[in-house]
């Protein structure tokens, strides 16, 4: 085994909250390791978008890029909820077995990690969602205040170059967006016109992507392809931005193709480095005074557990898992729309975003155009799913109605439950000998309700719009496919049910540290979380010291 | 639920069909007729329209069929065809007259029978993905090219 040593710092994943730590503990002067586990990308050859066969290809997979994860058997679907039943007309329904299709957990192994393929979305969390126990006796209360967090949210925009409008209603700010906000697709426009005749607000989504140049980076030219990865650096992915500006200090040192495999630990509760594996199958040990996990809330978790349980005092570790509780509609309106055109998820309606938002549920969620990430992006999509049948009539309805579709899509409060974690699978190992990490999901009927009432509204906004003819619904509650995950390494102020403390240190060992969604202790109304983890990993390193 | 796996979509939809009782007692095997059927059936489901051209003549059904792991779920298909032409008085499925095979493949959608719902749903998948993605018919469609290098400039306007 070799041995490194150098780094004030180690920092373990490169996706949103190692990128941000990295970022923040070089400003300060401090030398950094950052470890990514999955390869680096090169958008102009890896991406697809200028393809000819662009639709049929997703976001790349490259060797390690994709983490190996098993699932608990899903929940059994009780009762009917044709509101909620995942399908569309011309491909049938997706779960025909009664049970919840545990599909796949959408993270991406990668210097930038799950922010590669993100939509982009740059969201602050509403301030009444982080005092979700105090306030509505659920999930538990973030150990901070929206008001503490406030200027990283800031530093992180200005440094991401977030495009947004003058206000965000409860989220108040001490500054405005660093770039005015993209203007609305013709498809959000046609969607502002329901969401009007309802009374509904309806405004630009603060969004990681150009509306100007920015730092070197050019504006978005709204070619709608942000999940497919971003070949023109407009989208404020982490490498682009955290990593870009690590590296601009030169402190900081990302390897990547390296996972971590085990933390080691030393006398007087610290630890005192990782274990990292090389694709030869050497191991090397790298010791260092910190050491940051940021491998978010599955691949965090597994490691502390497969690291002989390491900061689960409380026995909270992997507890508390809350997944994406979503639901995407999709409609034919009666004139072409072409919505891929322009930004993914450019609108949004925030009015159900409280947590008291929703008539008898507790925890709110957002609404969105949804038509440029709803992917259905080409024309044998469209084909397949707007269009049942087949043969003539077939043919003739799909030149018809092509381009007619609109997505809305809802994304709410996901709330712990006794039955969602993440484990080590008792049978399952990497090719290092690491057990895998195993996810268990359920969604309680609070969920549930909360995901009847988001479908019910996603339609009426398509309805009110025009586009009345629903020919699909995906929904989370017969289908796990979550990106947005949250809570196994909960922060608190109590040691007894939490796993770190309210600056981020876990509450036993001195110098271990986490910056991703794994301390989230709730979910927000449907915030995307990356913005927040990078705030709370900006705060963070502020509250590292290098003295104790 | 951002990212759509179509074929996981597709897999999980034709998981969890119990072995159909025929299949005790016949085994069926992937031949010229096989092939000549899946050229037939994907014919009709994809003759062209308004001027394009169909998917024979795009050749369609030669990547189907060059597709090796679907040759047992084909040869269980076809057997069904040629099953539901007998019981309608012809030899096999190829025997039928077009509106009769027509019919043949809407049964074989409803069906019961986890073969016949197979591979007609895999046809009209595999059928529908090519032909839809194939140069010659995307050209027919507007806004079908790469979205990069140029983006869409008009993405505020209504469709060009």
């Amino acid at each position: 085994m070799k041995s490194a040593a150098g780094w004030d710092a180690v920092i373990v994943g490169a996706g949103a909250g190692g990128a941000a730590a990295a970022y923040g503990l070089c400003r300060r002067g401090v030398s950094v390791l950052l470890l990514e586990a999955g390869p680096q990308f090169d958008p102009i050859n890896d991406y697809p978008l200028t393809e000819a066969n662009w639709e049929l290809r997703d976001f790349p997979e490259k060797p390690g890029s994709t983490v190996s994860v098993t699932f608990a058997p899903g929940q059994k679907l009780t009762g009917t909820e044709p509101l909620l039943v995942s399908g569309s007309r011309g491909m049938g329904p997706v779960v025909t077995s009664g049970t919840r299709w545990m599909e796949r957990y959408y993270h991406v192994r990668g210097v930038g990690g799950t922010t590669l393929h993100f939509t982009g979305e740059s969201h602050r969390i509403h301030p009444d969602a982080m005092k979700m126990k105090s306030r509505f006796g659920v999930a538990a209360d973030w150990p901070t205040y929206y008001a503490e967090l406030e200027p990283f949210y800031t530093q992180a925009e200005e440094l991401i170059g977030v495009a947004g409008p003058q206000t965000q209603g409860a989220r108040w700010r001490s500054r405005g967006f660093p770039l005015p906000p993209h203007p609305l697709s013709y498809a959000a426009q046609t969607l502002g016109r329901g969401a009007a005749a309802l009374g509904l607000d309806w405004q630009a989504n603060s969004r990681a992507a150009l509306s100007r140049a920015w730092n070197g980076r050019p504006p978005c030219n709204y070619c709608g392809g942000c999940n497919d990865g971003c070949p023109r650096g407009d989208k404020g992915s982490a490498e682009v931005t955290f990593v870009a500006a690590a590296l601009a200090t030169g402190r900081c040192v990302v390897r990547s193709d390296s996972p971590v495999l085990r933390i080691e630990v030393g006398p007087g509760d610290r630890v005192t480095g990782v274990l990292v594996g090389h694709p030869d199958g050497t191991i090397e040990r790298v010791t260092s005074p910190h050491v940051i996990l940021a491998c978010g809330a599955v691949e965090t978790p597994r490691l502390l557990l497969a690291s002989d349980g390491l900061a689960n005092e409380s026995g909270e570790v992997g507890r508390n898992f809350m997944d994406t509780l979503g639901v995407t509609v999709g409609a034919l309106h009666p004139d072409p729309q072409h919505a891929r055109r322009g930004l993914p998820s450019d609108a949004i309606c925030w009015d159900f975003n409280a947590p008291d938002a929703i008539p008898g549920v507790i925890g709110g969620f957002r609404m969105y155009n949804a038509s440029g990430e709803s992917e259905l992006k080409g024309l044998a999509e469209f084909a397949l799913r707007a269009v049942p049948g087949w043969g003539r009539a077939h043919a003739q309805s799909v030149r018809r109605v092509w381009g007619h579709a609109l997505h809305v899509g809802a994304i709410g409060e996901s709330l712990p439950n006794q039955h969602s974690r993440i484990d080590l699978d008792p049978d399952q190992r990497d090719r290092f000998g690491i057990p895998l990490a195993r996810i268990s999901a359920s969604l309680d009927e609070p969920d549930v309700a909360r995901l009847r009432f988001m479908a019910t509204k996603a339609r009426e906004l398509l309805a009110a719009s025009g586009a009345d003819d629903i020919f699909e619904t995906y929904s989370a509650w017969d289908w796990f496919g979550a990106s947005h995950v949250f809570g196994t390494c909960r922060m608190g102020a109590d040691p007894a049910s939490s796993v770190i403390n309210g600056d981020g240190r876990s509450h036993r060992w001195r110098n271990l540290w986490i910056t991703d969604a794994s301390v989230f202790p709730s979910s927000g109304g449907g915030e995307a979380p990356s913005l927040t983890i990078q705030a709370l990993a900006l705060r963070t390193t502020d509250k590292i010291g290098f003295d104790d | 639920m951002r990212r759509r796996d179509f074929i996981a979509i597709l897999g999980l939809a034709l998981l969890g069909g119990a072995a159909t009782v025929w299949r005790s007692f016949w085994q069926p095997r992937f031949n010229e007729r096989t092939a000549q059927t899946v050229k037939v059936v994907t014919d009709l489901m994809f003759p062209g329209d308004g001027g394009l051209p169909g998917a024979i003549e795009l050749k369609i059904h030669d990547r189907i069929i060059a597709m090796a792991d679907l040759h047992e779920t084909m040869a269980y298909g076809v057997g069904w065809l040629d099953s539901w032409a007998k019981t309608n008085g012809a030899s096999n499925f190829l025997a039928l007259d077009e509106g009769a095979r027509s019919a043949a493949i809407d049964a074989a959608f409803a069906s019961e029978t986890e073969d016949a719902r197979q591979f007609a749903v895999l046809l009209r998948y595999y059928g529908a993905l090519n032909y839809y993605s194939e140069p010659q018919i995307k050209a027919a469609f507007p806004y079908t090219g790469p979205p990069q290098p140029e983006g869409f400039p008009d993405f505020q306007g209504p469709p060009q």
